[in-house]
């Protein structure tokens, strides 16, 4: 089981993730706070989309199907 | 507000569809009672980008997306997955979302790795497999693996001589993505719904010569003759089951992000400009060679090369720029002329026989009003898309009749399909245009 990190919101934002966690989409609080990071270090470019051995079966894929040589 | 669903299925061609739809019961109701146009997709008419210039209303020159995978700087070696990273342009559903509208996503090509949304999101083929985290919220996956089991993004092993085998692996994955969309329909809140299905694409590569009396490689006693039209009835009947759990009052979309034509074979463009001198490898490598690895391998000799290609549906050419590339020889005041002379070169190969192919070469600053990130310099249409580009090298020929990555039959064309429950213009669409459609339809917006 890999390290889990416990961070500390404030209320405010906890109480309003909670409050709107339909329209959020997501069931916990937890779920959507670590959605939103993962999706904001991704767009930065701080937490990679694939392992090395992912993006090369992704390209391995897209050879397969055409679209890459 | 009325509830819209747009059903994608990629590829889906309107010459084609015209064709089937006597036989395809639900389609046809749509389109006789609805409308059904041609829709113009991007060029290039690649299901990445195409399906996320659809959803964000972006050109792939605004997007700075060209395809799957996209230059990241100008070294020879950086190239990026086009994954939903690469797509910063609001989508659709985060402007309705703003407004206060839900989605559902199922498979949009670019969604991978999935972002919070107001609603639910299960991401593209680009997802490596079921272990990613590959919907949102995360906890929907659970649900997916009840539903289904072991869902299907896409078809593995696709480029196989086992038709039957493939035949069945994409029925088997079409039925698993409208189970699927059938338990979000259900279960779920949502004002907007949106799938795509690839497999219309992926029946079209693996079977088009079959399916196409026309196309060289036709065989009449193949025993997969109809086996395109069985997956399209499949489709009609899929589709049919999300008409009945859709309230009376939704408006439903049918579309595709581009057609499909024949593929006639390949041209080798790196093989093409080695012969013509404008790619230099030190030394002459075996047959099938691929260029990237050339690179990596320090084989090409850029003291000496003024371009290399990629291949794929389409070609991509790449200049060696002067003070742009690591080590660029071509003098920026030359570069236009330098690539006039590729481009009227490329437009001139003819097939084995010396016939004409109809070769298009596009400029990106032509086709885009901005070219983001890193665009190749020409984008390259061999037989207008009738013949795909071979980026391997150590061939004796430039002209194939065989793909460099297994059997294909088809290439992409240029209009795709548009069919609406609602009675609308019967002229041509754009597929750029959906989006403002799509938001108008929220009363966002003024549509187009």
């Amino acid at each position: 089981m890999s390290k889990k990190y416990a961070v500390r919101i404030p209320p405010a934002i906890g109480q309003a993730i909670e409050e709107h966690l339909h329209e959020l989409g997501a069931e916990t609080v937890a779920e959507y706070v670590e959605a939103l990071l993962r999706s904001q270090l991704q767009q930065l470019g701080y937490l990679s989309v694939y392992s090395k051995e992912e993006e090369e079966e992704i390209e391995r894929r897209l050879r397969d199907l055409g679209y890459l040589d | 507000m009325k509830r819209l669903a747009l059903i994608g299925l990629d590829c889906v061609d309107p010459v084609l569809l015209r064709q089937l739809l006597p036989m395809l019961p639900t389609l046809r109701r749509l389109a006789e009672g609805g409308s059904f146009t041609r829709l113009r997709s991007v060029d290039p008419p690649i299901t990445i980008p195409a399906w996320m210039c659809m959803m964000t209303g972006k050109d792939p020159g605004q997007l700075g997306v060209y395809g799957f995978r996209n230059r990241i700087d100008h070294s020879y070696e950086s190239l990026g997955i086009a994954s939903s990273a690469a797509f910063r342009a609001e989508a659709v559903w985060d402007t309705l979302g703003r407004d206060g509208f839900r989605s559902i996503l199922l498979g949009i090509p670019g969604t991978f790795p999935p972002r919070p949304i107001r609603g639910l999101m299960i991401a593209g083929f680009l997802a490596p497999s079921t272990d990613a985290t590959y919907t949102y919220p995360k906890s929907l996956s659970g649900d997916v693996r009840k539903w289904v089991g072991d869902y299907m993004f896409d078809v593995r092993g696709f480029r196989t001589h086992d038709k039957a085998w493939l035949v069945e692996q994409i029925h088997e994955m079409t039925r698993k993505r409208f189970t699927v969309a059938r338990r979000l329909i259900e279960s779920k809140k949502w004002d907007f719904f949106a799938m795509v299905e690839i497999g219309p694409d992926r029946i079209h590569h693996g079977l088009w010569a079959h399916h196409d009396v026309d196309h060289p490689k036709h065989d009449p006693r193949s025993p997969f003759v109809g086996s395109l039209l069985e997956y399209y009835r499949l489709l009609d009947r899929e589709v049919a089951t999300l008409m009945e759990l859709f309230p009376s009052s939704t408006e439903v979309w049918i579309v595709s992000d581009h057609g499909v034509q024949p593929m006639l074979g390949g041209i080798g463009i790196n093989e093409w400009l080695v012969r013509e001198g404008y790619l230099s490898l030190r030394g002459r490598p075996v047959a099938g060679t691929r260029l990237p690895d050339l690179i990596r391998e320090g084989q090409v000799d850029w003291s000496k090369t003024l371009a290399w290609g990629a291949g794929g549906y389409y070609g991509r050419l790449f200049l060696n720029v002067e003070g742009r590339e690591p080590q660029g020889v071509i003098a920026p005041r030359d570069v236009d002329s330098v690539r006039t002379e590729i481009a009227e070169g490329l437009e001139r190969i003819p097939d084995e026989m010396g016939h004409a192919i109809g070769t298009r070469v596009l400029y990106p600053e032509e086709l885009y009003s901005t070219a983001g990130g890193i665009p190749p310099d020409l984008l390259v249409y061999f037989g207008d898309l009738t013949w795909r580009s071979i980026g391997t090298v150590g061939w004796e020929t430039i002209h194939f009749h065989e793909n460099d990555t297994g059997p294909d039959d088809a290439n992409h064309a240029p209009y795709g399909v548009f069919l609406s429950s609602s009675v609308g213009n019967p002229g041509d669409r754009q597929l750029l245009g959906i989006h403002d459609s799509v938001l108008a339809h929220f009363g966002i917006g003024e549509g187009l």
